[in-house]
């Protein structure tokens, strides 16, 4: 039963495949009924615990899988941004194209609600493989897959030497989410060395992030929405789940390179959003931004900015899914994604527009939306830390995310209508079933991010 | 005292609005007017309501509170109305009323009536927020969001593109507030562990050694809302917006939330002297470029908007000094004189048909007498004639600097006063004496390109193109907002005359008090002085426009000075050239930079092994075919390396 969060997924999304390459319909009932189970499963508390023995020499490694704790939100993240990306898949081979994204959402399933952590590194590893074959499958250069699948392999590999070092040392992978002994001694910089550049690199974070503007621009949106909005997450995961209980000592150490890269992640890459021309990747370089904001809080070690980086690692996600999946409703409309094209059709999409404006404004951070309470917090927590530089300078791409967000808003639903390119219909009910949900649980933990935080804070809370 | 569910409804009562004409748009159409202003009006309604215990001292509280919730500790929500946030939210919903009910009249014939008041309803729901929040944060949370409705509502024709434009543009210099607060907040939370006034104020000097940088990021917040030398330059552009708009947000409300920060901020502003100086030469300075700069303006609404930034430099020099009450008293009495001249503008342009270049006026005293009169009545205040309200406002302003020490403050808010005289009767001239210049050549005036709201390019878009278009709303429905307004202008200050006033009485619990040394010069004589440079920049305008020769050669001498007007204030003291010269270009050259430079070749160039190994690997398969095939093939291979890889270091399963 308690298996079923990852296997449900992976197996409805290999039976599709027995459904002819034209369906629609059959496969984006099914892929949204599986998505809704692993959304509401889990929040009833009825996903319990999985403990199977797996490995005894020469470290004990089990089958573990709990879904609570920090687990639960992103567990819930990945099964929403499921939901609305099957919901909102409408393309050749829709059919190909959900038994996918099931397949990411069960490996990814794998990954977040791992208690050991090979098991962590084994799903990390097949995670990248839906993502893939969406990228050699839709993708505008083949190129641009292999780039991401070799580039993330690499980390996985550095994760699994990692991986297979700690369990050496500590005698034992199935530790994640039981307390912390620290690993001490002179293998912790090694073994820190190996988990966060794996993690870095899935982030991404500058320089390590190449691979993700191609990944991102040319995945078709679903599954661009799933990869940004929750794979992207899973470096950050595992920097809370492994790397602060068990490696303290190591993080603090490489504080400086991590604050360094985060910081240059957030300008950099808010820098470059702010002259794209290509919608899809003013927000692939604004996820490059936000997420080094992530990074700058979660190596601040303060028990505030930590609460603040899970608020903003649900509500990136919630944003992020939500503007990649309208970026596509645009394109497939217009057929272009270039902002120089597009403009004006905001006149006669009124309900696109809406869903736009408000995705748009959690990513700039606006009051009352998720975004604002995460960046908040997070940068009261840098500040309490003790960093009073880095959190003056993180301030600067908040100006530079409302310029580069309005231009993407701006340029694409206002202004003049554009006489030559195609007056298509307002978003279906489907479309806006599909986004609806994130937007509204943008505005929820926006408001009230509580849970969030009481959830950090029983963990971290006796942190400074 | 406990918790007061009142401010429950004060505070939500315009969101509801807003959800509904948001909501049911399509089917409400017109009266969506009457429902957005009966929300306010029910808002303004509970306000009264609460008047009493508000004002006063409810135990160790001033005012009443209502808790809300919180986020983690130190992020507690609550709502707080104490006479300071009260004289705030009467203005708001009061003025917010009228303003509603006479856009009723103003948006008569928009496609967009219904949107036009979820915005409008929506910006009442923030700015309440913001004054009624009883902590930072909330604060902060209503500084965003009236800065979104701000956006929104400039925006609000959003096929044009200066509008457009105008709205990105008070957005993101608005940002530069908000994140300014942000880091007082930063400095706050790290020092108090709470973000609450009450916890805050209670010790200033638990702030130190940042006390002052404290100050210094408010104040970046205030000076962004507010209108503030260097990041004024959003407010002219803001006046894209429909004109109920420019005299709700754009001069009686929201650019005043600066003012009221420090207002509320008083005990940190007390405790700290250089505070006080930074907030009152950037205030003094503001008021007297924004003044010079109205002077040169031609649009009716951009002058009324570097009046408006004028004005608010009075008032953030006044609280900038410590003179807490005389800068919120002019904040009120401003709230009505500028709320009546922005609606009797409103009115000169719908008879007009969205025209707003003064030059194309004249003439309008017959034409349209309700805003002749009530527009009179608010020059009148504005320019601080004895009697009318913004006299007994602007001197206390004036006098206030003086009694604190500042006497370049109080010369230069003399000298501001006799500017402010002369441009804002140049105004009332040129539009309402003389003869009707609306249909001579524009190019006769001096007039080279067209204004940017005076297209008939925008009529047509906004209006349905048949059908409605030709009914009209009553016409007492835009006259009545507008000669209440006019009375207030006049009369709103004779509440503040004396020492012992009920002004002063009402504020008498919230502001630090300090004991003056006398001034040198006199309370009764900064008044005459004020007089005499009204009386010199009346004179002036008189001389220039008024006379009946400047009367008959109005058009070639208004050509003349069209084409005569210094450079300097043109090019509005090159602020926007400076901005984009120093913060825009250099953000977008990077940017591009990095694009084209940094990416392909540093970055990329470091991965080159990862692109030589796809190619290694791609050589490798080749006799594969491609497609899908060739991918599974390389994931085996790569998976087996992994495990071989793990089963080397594992050494086996069990």
């Amino acid at each position: 039963m308690s298996l079923l969060l990852i296997l449900l997924p992976i197996l409805a999304g290999g039976a599709l495949f027995f459904l002819p390459r034209t369906d629609r319909t059959i496969s984006r009932s099914v892929g949204s009924a599986v998505a809704a189970i692993t959304f509401i499963l889990p929040l009833t508390g009825g996903a319990g615990t999985f403990h199977a023995h797996w490995l005894a020499r020469p470290f004990t490694a089990s089958l573990h899988f709990a879904w609570d704790g920090i687990s639960l939100w992103l567990v819930l993240l990945l099964a929403l941004c499921t939901f609305s990306a099957v919901l909102a898949t409408n393309m050749r081979e829709t059919r190909t194209m959900v038994a996918l994204l099931l397949m990411l959402e069960g490996t990814m399933m794998g990954v977040f609600a791992a208690r050991d952590i090979l098991a962590f590194a084994l799903f990390w590893d097949l995670m990248l493989l839906p993502p893939f074959f969406a990228l050699i499958g839709w993708g505008e250069h083949r190129d641009t897959a292999w780039r991401y699948l070799l580039y993330n392999f690499a980390g996985g590999l550095l994760l699994l030497l990692a991986t297979a070092a700690f369990g050496v040392l500590y005698g034992s992978t199935d530790v994640l989410g039981s307390g912390s002994h620290p690993v001490i001694g002179g293998w912790a910089s090694w073994i820190f060395a190996g988990f966060a550049i794996a993690f870095a690199v899935k982030t991404p974070l500058f320089p390590l992030h190449t691979w993700m503007p191609a990944t991102y621009t040319e995945s078709p949106s679903p599954m661009a929405a799933v990869v940004s909005a929750v794979q992207s997450k899973a470096g950050l995961y595992g920097f809370l789940v492994i790397t602060i209980p068990f490696l303290p000592g190591a993080m603090s150490e490489w504080r400086w390179a991590f604050f360094a890269a985060g910081l240059v992640s957030l300008i950099y890459g808010a820098l470059i959003a702010l002259v794209q021309n290509d919608a899809k990747r003013v927000v692939a370089y604004s996820s490059l931004s936000h997420l080094g904001l992530i990074v700058l809080g979660i190596f601040s070690l303060n028990a505030v900015a930590l609460q603040g980086a899970l608020i903003y690692i649900v509500a990136h996600g919630l944003f992020s899914a939500a503007l990649f999946l309208i970026l596509g409703y645009v394109a497939e409309r217009e057929g272009t994604r270039s902002l120089l094209r597009l403009g004006g059709i905001g006149a006669y999409n009124p309900i696109l527009a809406g869903a736009f404006t408000i995705a748009a404004l959690a990513a700039l951070g606006l009051p009352g939306l998720g975004g604002f309470a995460g960046e908040l917090v997070i940068l009261t927590g840098v500040f309490r830390a003790g960093y009073f530089w880095p959190a003056l300078i993180a301030l600067i791409p908040i100006v530079l995310a409302s310029a580069y967000m309005l231009r993407l808003l701006q340029d694409i639903m206002n202004g003049p209508e554009v006489k030559d390119i195609p007056q298509r219909p307002d978003l279906s009910g489907f479309e806006i079933f599909a986004v609806a949900p994130l937007l509204a649980a943008l505005l929820v933990l926006g408001v009230y991010p509580h849970p969030l935080t009481s959830t950090i804070a029983a963990i971290f809370g006796g942190r400074p | 005292m406990g918790d007061y569910p009142v401010l429950l409804i004060i505070w939500l009562t315009p969101l509801l609005g807003a959800v509904l004409c948001w909501s049911f748009g399509p089917q409400l159409k017109r009266n969506a007017g009457a429902l957005g202003s009966a929300a306010i009006a029910a808002s303004l309604l509970a306000t009264l309501s609460a008047w009493n215990l508000a004002s006063q001292q409810n135990g160790t509280q001033l005012g009443v509170q209502q808790h809300l919730f919180s986020w983690l500790p130190g992020f507690d929500f609550g709502l707080l109305l104490d006479p300071l946030s009260l004289i705030w939210v009467l203005i708001i919903t009061g003025v917010g009323l009228l303003i509603h009910i006479y856009s009723i009249g103003y948006m008569w014939t928009d496609n967009a009536i219904a949107r036009f008041f979820a915005y409008m309803n929506f910006f009442v729901f923030s700015m309440l927020t913001l004054v009624l929040s009883d902590n930072f944060t909330g604060l902060l949370v209503g500084w965003g969001l009236v800065g979104l409705a701000s956006y929104f509502l400039i925006g609000f024709w959003f096929f044009k593109p200066s509008a457009v434009a105008a709205a990105r543009k008070a957005f993101v210099i608005n940002v530069v507030g908000d994140v300014g607060i942000m880091f007082a907040i930063f400095i706050i939370f790290a020092h108090v562990g709470s973000l609450r006034f009450g916890d805050v104020f209670a010790h200033p000097h638990a702030l130190d050694p940042y006390l002052f940088l404290t100050c210094v990021f408010l104040f970046i917040g205030a000076a962004a809302k507010s209108a503030q030398l260097p990041l004024h330059t959003w407010l002219p552009d803001a006046m894209e917006g429909p004109t109920p708009v420019s005299a709700l947000i754009h001069a009686a409300t929201m650019v005043t939330a600066g003012v009221y920060l420090i207002a509320r901020c008083a005990p940190l502003w007390s405790a700290s002297h250089d505070a006080q100086v930074l907030a009152a030469t950037v205030g003094c300075l503001t008021a007297l470029a924004g003044a010079s700069l109205g002077v040169a303006q031609w649009d009716i609404k951009r002058i009324l908007a570097y009046s408006t930034m004028s004005q608010i430099g009075y008032m953030i020099m006044g609280v900038g000094v410590t003179a807490y009450s005389a800068g919120v008293a002019h904040f009120f009495t401003h709230a009505f004189f500028k709320a009546c001249l922005f609606l009797g503008a409103g009115i000169v342009i719908h008879e007009l048909s969205d025209e707003q270049d003064i030059r194309l006026m004249g003439g309008m005293r017959n034409r349209v007498p309700v805003a002749f009169w009530s527009m009179l009545a608010a020059v009148l205040a504005i320019s601080g004639v004895p009697g009318f309200s913004g006299y007994f406002s602007k001197d206390q302003v004036i006098y206030g600097a003086l009694e604190h020490g500042y006497t370049w403050m109080w010369a230069v808010g003399l000298i501001t006063a006799g500017i402010t005289a002369y441009y804002m009767f140049r105004l009332f001239f040129l539009t309402f004496f003389g003869t009707y210049r609306g249909t001579l050549p524009p190019d006769q005036l001096g007039i080279t390109t067209g204004l940017a709201g005076s297209t008939a390019a925008i009529a047509h878009e906004r209006h349905e193109p048949h059908g409605e278009t030709h009914t009209h709303a009553p016409a007492w429905i835009m006259a009545v907002p507008v000669g209440i307004l006019g009375f207030f202008s006049f009369a709103a200050g004779y509440m503040m005359m004396g020492p012992g006033s009920p002004w002063a009485r009402f504020f008498a619990n919230s502001f630090p008090h300090q004991a003056l040394p006398p001034a040198t010069i006199s309370e009764g004589l900064t008044s005459v002085l004020a007089v005499l440079m009204l009386l010199i920049g009346f004179a002036i305008a008189y001389a220039r426009y008024m006379t009946p020769r400047a009367i008959a050669q109005a058009p070639a001498r208004l050509k003349h000075e069209s084409q005569t007007l210094p450079r300097v204030l043109v090019r509005l003291y090159y602020f926007d050239d400076l901005i984009e010269l120093l913060v825009v270009r250099p953000a977008q050259a990077l940017g591009t930079f990095f694009t084209r430079w940094v990416e392909p070749h540093l970055i990329d160039g470091a991965v080159r092994e990862v692109v030589f190994t796809n190619r290694f690997f791609g050589a490798v398969v080749a006799s594969f075919q491609t497609g899908l095939l060739r991918a599974y093939a390389l994931v085996i291979v790569f998976g087996a390396a992994i495990f071989a890889v793990y089963y080397a270091i594992a050494g086996g399963a069990h």
